[in-house]
């Protein structure tokens, strides 16, 4: 008996030795988003582990919807992670008063010039919506987006077609796509957002600015400009350039599925679209990015030039709670994610852009891929000063209304910008 | 004046009225904490939530009524208590009927009837985003099977954009919805078809009863405890819908086939109004409460409710 006695005496003092050890040397950091997603956030993980391997990243990826549910009762109940990922605007203002301003630990991991390093349009969009005289930051951009449309080369060089640089040729364009028994332009009318890009695409070109001043009070949303750019929306639907039923179909996964498996010619997504490249399983159209290529929303207005500069800003960022607070380790995954290895991972997936300069995919597997990176990120991204966002969810959702509205008849272009105004204009 | 043998059974009475009191208590304790826990507190602070305009994080601002006076002005809310209703009225009894009859086929002897019940009950255990997903292509107009099979058949004319149109879209997903639930009504069916006597059928064949009327006169009324089950899951079913209409439409185009979950949701998580979205909830939580109450009030459910208890 005293011999068990001595022998479990000797694994608790082995096993609780080896618990100190273990809980002394590894620090745990925790991090929550619902982007990117699970494969791309682990590469990240990984990488940033081999760099520190004192320090654990407890990641967890959510969708979409359950990422809001899971912040808000965190939230209420003080458990939220070192880090959460975060949009601009509305749900980093939402979560304000839990996240730590982060431009001292930018110095201090950065330099004073730390925000030379960024995009200006990140750092633009990062403070969207603070009170007026905040200038704090309380998310810093990972990754950045820009909108354009996106084109089936292998489908376009069989029909002998152009990429449409005016709104005449779009229709054309989508004309013999048409005839060809392809979707024109594959839209995933039933997620709100993907009508909101186009539309403010469009808008762009005949109202530019517009929309932003009329969330602000500053213009009415009946806006002639506006109101044109709405009747460029119906036409999508009404002259066949968007796919009947697109209204009831989702961006993802079905109306990307069918651009990719090579039956849509067209559609609107942005610079995340080259992560196909990586897809698993893989999509062969986007194998080396060579079945397809981007390009801006056509000329509507008649001065010659596309939605240029796109719109675009912040894919996602990344915040700071306070229970972070006095934890170096949250700080050394934060400059991975943003500007180290974890970012590079994201990176040499083409997850997005990265939200500062200087930061490419390790490998390109064709000249093409090659190209549509320095089209993105050296063309396009600095150059963009319009937000793809908008500030007020009410006018986000009061738009994809009359958007909806529009596209199925049941109001006309005046009529829903009427409505828009009157439901939440100021 | 009680004699001490009298005081002293008294008080024995007495301790062991306390002690049952305490083994009562003790049985089901765990159950009213938990359900205080987990359903009263829930409700209360539901009902507290709705008086405050606040997102769900951060700071409560008290406004009172307020949320309650703006369901009268929200058009969106009032579309949803009607697709409510048309959810329930096209949902529960086409699943209802259809499940009964598939369950008169398959509750003969049939050569691989189990087979045909598995398949006929598959939809009910597929995850609705999984069926949200599938119904969305099945659906499309332009190159969905659906489609593509009208159009084979020379019914091109029946096409239309079903998820995509105002006036189809909450009809196309009903549709699928007892799609997905006719084969649980079935086995509901099934369960009350095995539980009939076989001396009823054989006193049926001896009076010259024939097959038409041995499913009305003798099967559909002796289903009827199955039939008002399935009306009152019906209900709370119609009251709990989400993910299929979240999947397919997200409650469009233009909330054409919004239901007061996804209405809920929308308020709450995209809007951030989650004193609204409570409100809502509340009215939510009386309508089903209502409807529970007037259907076993009515539809003599409670008295069998009882007779168990």
């Amino acid at each position: 008996m005293k011999r068990y006695r001595v022998l479990f005496a000797a694994v608790l003092v082995l096993t609780t030795l080896l618990a100190t050890s273990v809980s002394a040397e590894k620090k745990v950091v925790t991090y929550w988003s619902w982007s990117p997603v699970k494969q791309t956030t682990d590469k990240m993980v990984a990488a940033f582990e081999a760099e520190y391997p004192d320090i654990t990243i407890k990641a967890t990826i959510y969708n979409y919807p359950d990422y809001l549910l899971a912040l808000k009762t965190a939230a209420a109940s003080d458990s939220l992670p070192d880090l959460i990922g975060l949009e601009p605007g509305a749900m980093t203002q939402e979560y304000r008063d839990y996240l730590v301003p982060l431009q001292d630990a930018a110095v201090e991991m950065w330099g004073e010039d730390w925000q030379d390093q960024f995009y200006p349009i990140g750092l633009d969009q990062a403070r969207l919506g603070n009170p007026a005289g905040d200038e704090n930051f309380y998310m810093l951009p990972m990754e950045l987006q820009t909108t354009n449309l996106w084109y089936n080369r292998q489908l376009f060089d069989k029909l002998g077609l152009e990429v449409p640089t005016t709104w005449d040729e779009f229709k054309e364009v989508a004309a013999a796509l048409r005839k060809a028994g392809i979707a024109p332009l594959v839209q995933g009318g039933a997620d709100g957002w993907q009508n909101i890009d186009v539309f403010m695409m469009i808008a762009q070109q005949t109202a530019p600015g517009v929309i932003y001043k009329a969330e602000d009070g500053e213009a009415p949303f009946n806006h002639p400009g506006l109101v044109e750019a709405m009747r460029y929306w119906q036409e999508l639907f009404t002259e066949g350039i968007v796919q009947p039923g697109a209204m009831g179909m989702s961006v993802y996964p079905n109306a990307a599925s069918l651009f990719n498996a090579g039956r849509g010619g067209m559609i609107s997504l942005g610079s995340w679209h080259m992560q196909t490249a990586k897809s698993e399983p893989p999509v062969p159209l986007s194998q080396g990015m060579l079945g397809v290529g981007a390009f801006l929303f056509p000329d509507v207005d008649g001065d010659g030039q596309p939605t240029y500069p796109p719109l675009g800003g912040i894919d996602f960022g990344i915040g700071m709670t306070k229970k972070a607070l006095g934890k170096p380790e949250v700080l050394a995954v934060l400059d991975s994610f943003i500007t180290g290895s974890g970012i590079q991972a994201a990176i040499d997936d083409f997850n997005d852009l990265p939200a500062v300069k200087g930061i490419e995919p390790n490998t390109f597997t064709t000249d093409h891929e090659r190209e549509l990176w320095a089209m993105f990120v050296d063309d396009w991204l600095p150059k963009v000063t319009a937000p793809r966002q908008l500030k007020s969810p009410e006018v986000r959702q009061g738009l994809m209304d009359a958007l909806a509205a529009v596209a199925t008849g049941q109001k006309t272009p005046e009529k829903a910008l009427d409505d828009l105004q009157n439901a939440v204009g100021k | 004046m009680k004699n001490h043998g009298e005081a002293r059974g008294d008080a024995i009475r007495k301790i062991a009225g306390w002690k049952r009191r305490v083994e009562l208590g003790g049985f089901i304790g765990p159950a009213v904490f938990l359900f205080a826990l987990f359903v009263v507190y829930p409700i209360i602070y539901l009902v507290y939530g709705s008086f405050f305009s606040w997102s769900g994080v951060g700071t409560m601002e008290w406004i009172g009524w307020a949320n309650y006076a703006r369901l009268a002005g929200d058009w969106i809310f009032r579309l949803a208590l009607r697709n409510e209703v048309l959810w329930a009225l096209f949902t529960i009894f086409p699943q209802m009927f259809l499940g009964f009859i598939l369950a008169v086929c398959l509750n003969r002897p049939l050569f691989g009837r189990n087979i045909y019940r598995a398949i006929l009950y598959m939809p009910a255990v597929i995850s609705p985003v999984v069926i949200g997903i599938i119904w969305q292509s099945i659906y499309d107009p332009y190159m969905g099977p659906l489609a593509d099979f009208l159009r084979s058949v020379g019914l091109g004319s029946w096409v239309r954009a079903w998820l995509a149109e105002p006036q189809t879209a909450l009809f196309a997903i009903i549709a699928v919805n007892v799609w997905k639930w006719t084969g649980w009504s079935m086995i509901m069916y099934l369960a009350g078809l095995q539980g009939i006597p076989e001396e009823v059928y054989e006193a049926a064949t001896i009076d010259g009863v024939n097959v038409f009327q041995r499913v009305t006169k003798i099967m559909w009324p002796m289903c009827r405890g199955t039939t008002l089950t399935l009306i009152l899951l019906g209900v709370i079913g119609t009251l709990q819908e989400f993910a299929l209409v979240y999947v397919l439409t997200k409650g469009g185009p233009n909330h054409a086939s919004e239901l007061l979950t996804t209405h809920i949701f929308n308020e709450a998580f995209t809007l951030r109004n989650m004193g609204y979205a409570s409100a809502i909830s509340v009215v939510l939580l009386i309508i089903g409460v209502v409807m529970s109450m007037l259907q076993l009030r009515y539809t003599g459910s409670g008295k069998t409710a009882r007779g168990v208890l």
